[in-house]
């Protein structure tokens, strides 16, 4: 049975953000169609901050799935076979940062090419801000002073902005940078996470029934901005979930 | 400074030791300030081969909070909450210290933010490089790198030509890994360094051993072996440095700027 290959990219939440608030995990784990599925945190992009793995053990108990780590910092002794080890996952959970660090890690130990790989055999990819921005072509990030787009590794064909509702800079910002050339792409607000099967938009799914994503591509010397269709994933389904156009 | 108002291009590359090492060496973190030339100097701590742990630059500040200068750190890492000018800041300093960690993750991320090209402005503009393990065989074209979780030769910057290797007595995995690879041609010659030695280098040339610990030494490695190279022992400082009040009042000075 083939897996499809699947992203699921959030704009901001899950347990970095939202302690307390489990939807966006909760949901991401369901994507993988497994029991107890195989989650395996990749912390880079924060340099491997130990509180930042922890909090992931703590999110993510054996018994809800079995969790993992990979450390690029700390290899020392544990020289696993990273390749073998992201494959055999059923769901690989990237932390937020610095996306520039991150690629520039991960490209130095080929992290890059065996996400490729583990994709492509079905691993569910998830991840926020930085963890969010990686899988497309372009990103926007501010965190090295103002917004700018960074390449990422282009698993899917689109921009992506995070934290989209947070500072009306980041939007202009993004804005600017689609009519300036960066392909069509997407804003995606904290607490929105976008659902991707192949690299079509599945779905847009949310933990706060405020939170929002926008579908951004350039009109000629314009730009549109169009607010997707959300789910909410607090509350009970009464109609069948509603596709993004 | 000399009469032409330019310092001598400087690199302390250290094998081991000094304030992030267990039993810490306050005679390498001295030299630090001493080589960086000036009576306060400016110290910048890039602690990215370490992922910007919080230990190390805890270390850091404890260690050079007690000392005649201004420290100061950049956190790659955080630069989102803690934006900083990097060439600005960088190039305004006297010393830039280098923390220990994963050599491959320390030069990818440095490249990718453009680090690369700023410290070697800095170095020719004289600013002391100073660093240990990762912070040391950054310089140099080759090194022996653990990042991968054993001992393989990875390149590095390059400003000093050959090869270094690190914790030369702690690590036995790194030595004949190191000796093989110069040994087969597959690496430069150069130099290895045990805990508590360091090398000096003005321009790209070895100026001077010097050791923290009775038994350090450094070795110059070439196809044929290793040959231990002479060495200065460094006094063994006096471990009253936070009674001296012109540091106390530093200290006061930098509580206030916190607070601000």
């Amino acid at each position: 049975m083939t897996r499809p290959r699947q992203i699921l990219a959030l704009g901001g939440g899950g347990f970095s953000m939202e302690a307390g608030n489990a939807l966006l995990d909760d949901y991401a784990l369901s994507l993988t169609g497994a029991e107890c599925p195989k989650v395996c945190f990749l912390p880079t992009a924060s340099g491997d901050a130990d509180h930042y793995i922890v909090r992931f053990y703590r999110a993510f108990p054996a018994g809800r799935s079995r969790p993992s780590h990979i450390s690029l910092f700390r290899r020392d002794g544990g020289a696993t076979d990273l390749a073998a080890h992201l494959l055999a996952q059923d769901l690989v959970y990237v932390g937020g940062g610095s996306v520039i660090s991150l690629l520039g890690t991960w490209s130095a130990h080929g992290v890059d090419l065996m996400l490729r790989a583990a994709w492509e055999a079905g691993v569910v990819m998830t991840g926020l801000s930085a963890g969010s921005l990686c899988w497309f072509d372009h990103g926007m990030t501010a965190f090295h002073g103002e917004s700018t787009p960074v390449r990422g590794m282009g698993f899917l064909p689109f921009s992506n902005a995070v934290h989209y509702d947070d500072k009306p800079e980041r939007r202009a910002a993004f804005l600017a940078a689609i009519a300036d050339g960066l392909p069509a792409g997407y804003g995606t607000g904290d607490g929105a996470a976008l659902h991707f099967v192949g690299t079509a938009l599945a779905e847009v799914v949310a933990s706060r029934e405020k939170a929002r994503a926008y579908h951004v591509t350039p009109e000629g010397a314009e730009v549109t901005e169009n607010e997707l269709a959300t789910r909410f994933l607090g509350a009970p389904l009464a109609v069948e979930p509603a596709l993004a156009a | 400074l000399p009469p032409d108002g330019r310092r001598t291009p400087t690199i302390l590359a250290m094998g081991g030791g000094g304030f992030t090492a267990g039993p810490a060496d306050p005679a390498l973190d001295d030299l630090v300030l001493e080589l960086a030339g000036t009576p306060r100097p400016r110290v910048c701590l890039l602690p990215t081969a370490g992922g910007d742990s919080e230990h190390q630059i805890r270390r850091y500040y404890e260690t050079f909070g007690d000392r005649l200068c201004e420290p100061t750190h950049i956190s790659l890492f955080r630069l989102g909450r803690h934006p900083v000018p990097l060439r600005e800041h960088l190039l305004s300093q006297d010393a830039i210290y280098v923390g220990g960690g994963s050599m491959v993750n320390l030069l990818a991320i440095w490249k990718a933010q453009g680090l690369d090209l700023i410290l070697k402005e800095a170095w020719e503009a004289g600013i002391l490089l100073a660093g240990l393990s990762a912070g040391s065989m950054c310089w140099f074209e080759w090194g022996i790198t653990t990042s991968s979780g054993r001992a393989a030769p990875a390149p590095g910057l390059g400003f000093l030509p050959g090869s270094n290797s690190v914790h030369h007595d702690s690590e036995p995995d790194r030595r004949p890994v190191y000796l093989e690879a110069v040994k087969n041609g597959a690496i430069p010659p150069g130099y290895a360094a045990d805990d508590g030695a360091a090398l000096i280098f003005h321009g790209a040339s070895l100026h001077e051993v010097v050791t923290a610990r009775d038994d350090a030494r450094a070795y110059e490695v070439t196809e044929d072996g290793e040959r231990a190279l002479e060495h200065r022992p460094l006094a063994q400082p006096k471990a009253a440095a936070a009674t001296v009040p012109a540091v106390a009042e530093l200290r006061r000075l930098r509580l206030a700027r916190l607070a601000d």
